[in-house]
């Protein structure tokens, strides 16, 4: 039976490694302390394996065959796949037989989803691991949603994955700590009329109904309303999946921002009893 | 305003997608393009007005053409398109109330 350490939340975005200089340095100094304080207690909870939920760019997959949910079975999983993105090349170690049980499970309990031996990771995992500062060994199975290309699995069907991951994860005996980062959003424009105007309004409410701790609510306000967020907002998938896996626990931020010169509402956020929210305060 | 252009793609805007995809994952694509646009353009089946809203970095076009954005996006940086450009041209396409939420 493992323990569920920690469920957190948060954005990603290559132009924070590509163009970190597009904002104040007293403001990107404060998002990253954000990243950073999210990576301290990520350690604090000692999980030995990390289910990341996140999104492929269309770099793994293309339109030619394009899976609405992939669970990563592979060894070892190299990042990134971006030539254009300025990181270091770095290799996460997978944990095949923890995905491998998921993927059986999801199966089992009547989700399709597909899965991969073979994957190169991109900004959408790396961009926050990377800036959380967590242990490159750490070993990881990334689950991915197709939340950029539609038609799209629904905000409802999402929320239920994340049910079954949570209960899956906590019947699971082959680690004994398990944290979940969930990465996406929260309001974007990618390469539409609108990039570089955050909403947010959807965010901030958004946020406080994820505070209130009703998930119906939540997914009925992300389903009617996403589409005033921007296309990069309906990464918020992977935010219903970690709402579902949380089982009740209550939701805090730890960190909001909009952020227009990112393009992007930064948004940290955490699933559970621990003061990540107390340690780095809040911003609107 | 709509989070996408297409909510299913049109073969056009696939075969586009196509081009901007193998361009930035195949080893030696991106040389190949910069070295003869045209000619590594002709390796698709693309209409000639297609070939040249990739040629010509027309990233409004692109966009209105219904290629996904993300690909667009990482193309814009990948062919090293200025971002203020990109931006421009992306913005000339807002409509009035496309941004309403925000005031």
């Amino acid at each position: 039976m493992a323990e569920l350490t920690g469920i957190y939340t948060a954005s990603h975005t290559p132009v924070m490694l590509n163009f970190p200089d597009r904002i104040p340095a007293d403001l990107r100094t404060e998002i990253f302390g954000a990243y950073e304080a999210m990576g301290r207690d990520f350690e604090s909870g000692k999980p030995d394996a990390l289910v990341v939920l996140s999104n492929d760019h269309l770099h793994n997959f293309f339109l030619n065959n394009f899976p609405a949910l992939c669970i990563g079975v592979g060894e070892s999983y190299e990042s990134p796949i971006e030539h254009w993105l300025k990181a270091k090349r770095r290799v996460f170690a997978g944990n095949q037989a923890f995905g491998a049980y998921l993927l059986q499970e999801a199966l089992q309990a009547d989700f399709d989803p597909s899965f991969s031996m073979e994957m190169v990771l991109d900004h959408g995992s790396l961009t926050p691991l990377e800036l959380a500062g967590l242990d490159p060994d750490l070993p990881i199975v990334p689950i991915l949603f197709n939340c950029v290309q539609p038609p799209m699995p629904t905000m409802r069907r999402c929320y239920q994955f994340g049910k079954f991951l949570g209960d899956a994860i906590r019947r699971y005996d082959g680690v004994e700590r398990v944290a979940i980062l969930a990465t996406g959003g929260i309001s974007h424009d990618i390469a539409t009329p609108r990039m570089g105007m955050v909403n947010c309004e959807f965010d901030e409410t958004l946020l406080q109904l994820l505070e209130a701790g009703d998930p119906d609510a939540v997914v009925k306000y992300a389903t009617e309303q996403v589409h005033t967020a921007g296309n990069g907002a309906e990464e918020i998938r992977m935010w219903m999946a970690a709402l579902g896996a949380a089982g009740g626990l209550p939701f805090r931020r730890a960190y909001y921002r909009a952020v227009n010169d990112w393009y992007t509402g930064i948004g940290i956020g955490h699933f559970g009893q621990s003061e990540l929210a107390a340690a780095t305060g809040n911003h609107g | 305003m709509s989070n996408w252009r297409l909510m299913m793609p049109t073969t056009e805007a696939y075969l586009l997608d196509k081009v901007l995809y193998e361009l930035h994952h195949k080893p030696d694509d991106l040389a190949a393009y910069n070295a003869d646009k045209d000619a590594y353009l002709a390796r698709f089946k693309l209409t000639p007005e297609m070939a040249a809203m990739i040629s010509g970095n027309d990233v409004a076009g692109l966009y209105e053409a219904g290629v996904n954005p993300y690909l667009l996006r990482a193309h814009c940086i990948g062919v090293r398109i200025p971002e203020d450009v990109s931006l421009a041209a992306l913005r000339g396409l807002m409509k009035e109330g496309d941004d309403k939420w925000l005031n």
